[in-house]
């Protein structure tokens, strides 16, 4: 089938990166989120095309024509006119086998289903609906319009003709869909979450404040984003909730780190609250020490 | 004989349908939004209205046979059927090393062409898209590449190949291939033509400044050096493009603004040249800011105008003279205040401009006075036609 038009379940930054990107490669996007932040995940999406503006990465009829493309809703009967359906909801099972069931009944039989989940296993979601061959898993990595690769996992139904679909897809966004073996918890989740906590543990522990070990960690692996600035970048909840799962399948290696949970009991969530880890400007823009400390 | 001159990108095509018993365009039009449900196509054909209309066209070969079927519409059309095409000629921009000229397509070429997207990522796809969807409609009728970089293929490898690492050159073919070759094969020919000579015997420089621009020193009739390289970037300050820049500074630029390799060269193609530095790429917008007394538009103007003129002044030196400058496309034709304050500024080759021949349009003019010493011209390009003819010669 000739892929027009996008649904995108989720307006997270997940979400919304992958809306992004698939309106910057010509695909129409519809964005649907049930949840309060979703009415501003379009103009969120603008600022991020702005940074890229004030880059000199896109002009402002490029800008003009990608949010041209993006269209926001929360109405599910919209998701008869998609192609394709992608779901990058946060990781609860009983919330997303939900949604799932909604769009299944939605979204004509022959539309491929992607699932984005980082630790969820597809073919447990694929139980849910009834085209489980049609369910295929495909992990972007924010920031999503600029990593180039991307996780596939094949359910144990998954068809071929699912799995084509979403290597064609991330082709067209500029992705090389990278197949793995299905398990709970994907390569990339899997290594980071440990890597940010170990790095929360040195912070924890007073080796080193949060600066000095993003910037070592930061510049000896070359890295453009140390693992603290991930973290908040991808909300410390989210890392928390991920961590929390994998536990749940693989014990004690991830265990969250103490301060991980303090910082989310205090609502220090990262970038959407402007300190996490580490201080944010208003523009999402990473402000040295000095200028975190002022802002505290 | 009748040839279909094509020219396709990836969301819009041209044609123009020749016969060129007397080189006549029998019909032209467009199509524009190709992928979409509103596609424009616009035709005309010879001494008929103009139509336009919209409708859903997903690809090329559909856009292709919208146009066939426009050409043999029996109140719009111009020929009663198809196979009175005898020959298809297509518009490629990048040949690579592997074509000199324009080519007869069969599979080889089509395999040649595809392994060259990566030098024009933009342009050759499209062109291939083209090529194939009109073999599918028309398998029976020959088909032509016509080869925007083929005219350069004459350059001495002192003019072509950059002082880098040799084995540069010999892994991945980097090197100056120039572009617009068909532009600026086209009007140094019609140059020679006006002068009655032999191009065998003329210097030529041919500027063709358009939105992209590029300078060419044409001696014999054959390309000996262009200002265009490896990319489209090279070269002369242009509407969003940078021109020549030291790669030094791309290098500072990128560590001092933190930019990726994507926003670096979105930079220097899509925010540069006249726009970046007076925030408008159409010259027309900046002769009017000129005339309003905008400081960077004059400064834009000018920096236009010399890298223009140091170009030329190294192409007099490459072939130790000039008989003939040419301007040409959208600004070359369009604007007699640069071609004047361009020759203002070079009086040791004393060319006088006749100013009212200097402030026609759209003919094929000389502008200089009889008694200079280079000959000035503007000469409207017309690639298709050049291509039309490279079709014909092959196919006969």
């Amino acid at each position: 089938m000739d892929i027009r038009r996008v649904a995108v379940l989720g307006a997270g930054r997940l979400g919304r990166g992958i809306a992004e990107a698939a309106a910057s490669k010509g695909y129409d996007v519809v964005l649907f989120s049930q949840g309060a932040g979703g009415k501003d995940a379009v103009s969120r999406i603008e600022k991020s095309l702005d940074r890229k503006l004030a880059k000199w990465g896109i002009t402002e009829s490029e800008k003009r024509l990608v949010l041209g493309r993006i269209s926001y809703t929360q109405d599910l009967k919209e998701l008869s006119k998609v192609d394709l359906f992608i779901e990058a909801t946060l990781d609860h099972m009983h919330i997303k086998k939900e949604l799932l069931r909604a769009a299944d009944q939605y979204c004509r039989p022959e539309v491929v289903f992607i699932s984005a989940s980082a630790t969820m296993r597809v073919s447990d979601l694929a139980r849910e609906i009834n085209r489980s061959d049609m369910l295929v898993g495909l992990h972007f990595i924010p920031p999503v319009t600029q990593v180039a690769v991307a996780e596939l996992v094949r359910g144990e139904k998954t068809s071929d003709l699912a799995v084509e679909t979403a290597k064609t897809f991330a082709a067209r966004l500029g992705k090389e869909a990278v197949e793995i073996e299905e398990s709970r918890g994907l390569v990339n989740p899997r290594a980071l979450v440990v890597m940010i906590n170990e790095a929360a543990y040195i912070v924890d522990e007073g080796v080193c404040d949060e600066y000095a070990a993003e910037r070592i960690l930061k510049e000896s692996w070359g890295m453009k984003q140390g693992p603290l600035e991930m973290a908040d970048r991808l909300g410390l909840d989210l890392v928390l909730n991920w961590m929390e799962q994998l536990q749940d399948t693989f014990g004690h290696r991830y265990a969250p780190c103490p301060l991980l949970r303090r910082y989310v009991r205090e609502g220090r969530l990262g970038v959407k609250t402007r300190l996490g880890f580490l201080a944010y400007s208003e523009d999402d823009a990473l402000l040295t020490e000095d200028e975190g400390d002022k802002e505290d | 004989m009748n040839i279909f001159v094509l020219n396709c990108g990836s969301s819009s095509l041209k044609y123009k349908l020749y016969a060129m018993e007397n080189e006549q365009v029998l019909a032209e039009g467009r199509v524009e939004r190709i992928g979409q449900e509103n596609a424009i196509i616009t035709h005309q054909s010879q001494g008929k209205e103009k139509v336009s209309k919209t409708m859903p066209i997903l690809e090329h070969t559909v856009a292709i046979r919208e146009c066939l079927n426009l050409l043999t519409d029996p109140q719009q059309g111009v020929i009663k059927n198809v196979s009175e095409i005898d020959a298809v000629g297509h518009r490629v921009v990048h040949g690579g090393e592997s074509f000199s000229d324009s080519v007869l397509i069969d599979d080889r070429t089509k395999e040649i062409l595809d392994s060259l997207a990566e030098l024009a990522p933009l342009h050759n796809p499209a062109n291939v898209m083209g090529i194939r969807a009109a073999e599918k409609i028309m398998p029976k009728t020959p088909q032509v590449a016509v080869f925007d970089t083929a005219f350069h293929s004459t350059m001495p490898s002192h003019a072509y190949l950059y002082a880098i690492p040799y084995t540069i050159y010999q892994r991945h073919k980097v090197r100056r291939y120039g572009f617009h070759g068909t532009s600026h094969k086209y009007v140094s020919q019609r140059a020679a033509e006006l002068m009655g000579r032999d191009i065998a015997d003329l210097k030529i420089i041919s500027c063709h400044l358009g939105n992209g621009a590029s300078i060419a020193a044409i001696a014999g009739g054959k390309s000996v050096d262009t200002s265009m390289g490896f990319t489209p970037l090279e070269g002369l300050m242009m509407g969003t493009r940078s021109g020549d820049i030291d790669p030094g500074a791309i290098f500072y630029i990128m560590r001092k603004e933190g930019l990726t390799l994507h926003e670096i060269d979105s930079m220097l193609n899509k925010h540069s040249g006249l726009f970046g530095i007076a925030g408008v790429s159409d010259m027309r917008d900046i002769e009017k800011g000129i005339e309003e007394d905008d400081k960077l538009c004059k400064l834009a103007f000018d920096i236009y105008e010399y890298r223009i003129r140091k170009y030329i002044g190294s192409y007099i030196a490459a072939m130790n003279g000039v008989d003939a400058i040419v301007f040409t496309a959208g600004i070359g034709e369009n604007t007699p205040a640069l071609r004047s304050q361009l020759v203002a500024n070079l009086p040791y080759l004393g060319i006088s401009i006749n100013e009212e021949n200097n402030r026609k349009r759209g003919e094929d003019i000389e502008i200089s006075t009889p008694d200079s010493k280079v000959k000035v011209f503007v000469i409207p390009t017309d690639e298709e036609l050049v291509i039309a003819r490279d079709t014909a010669d092959i196919v006969s």
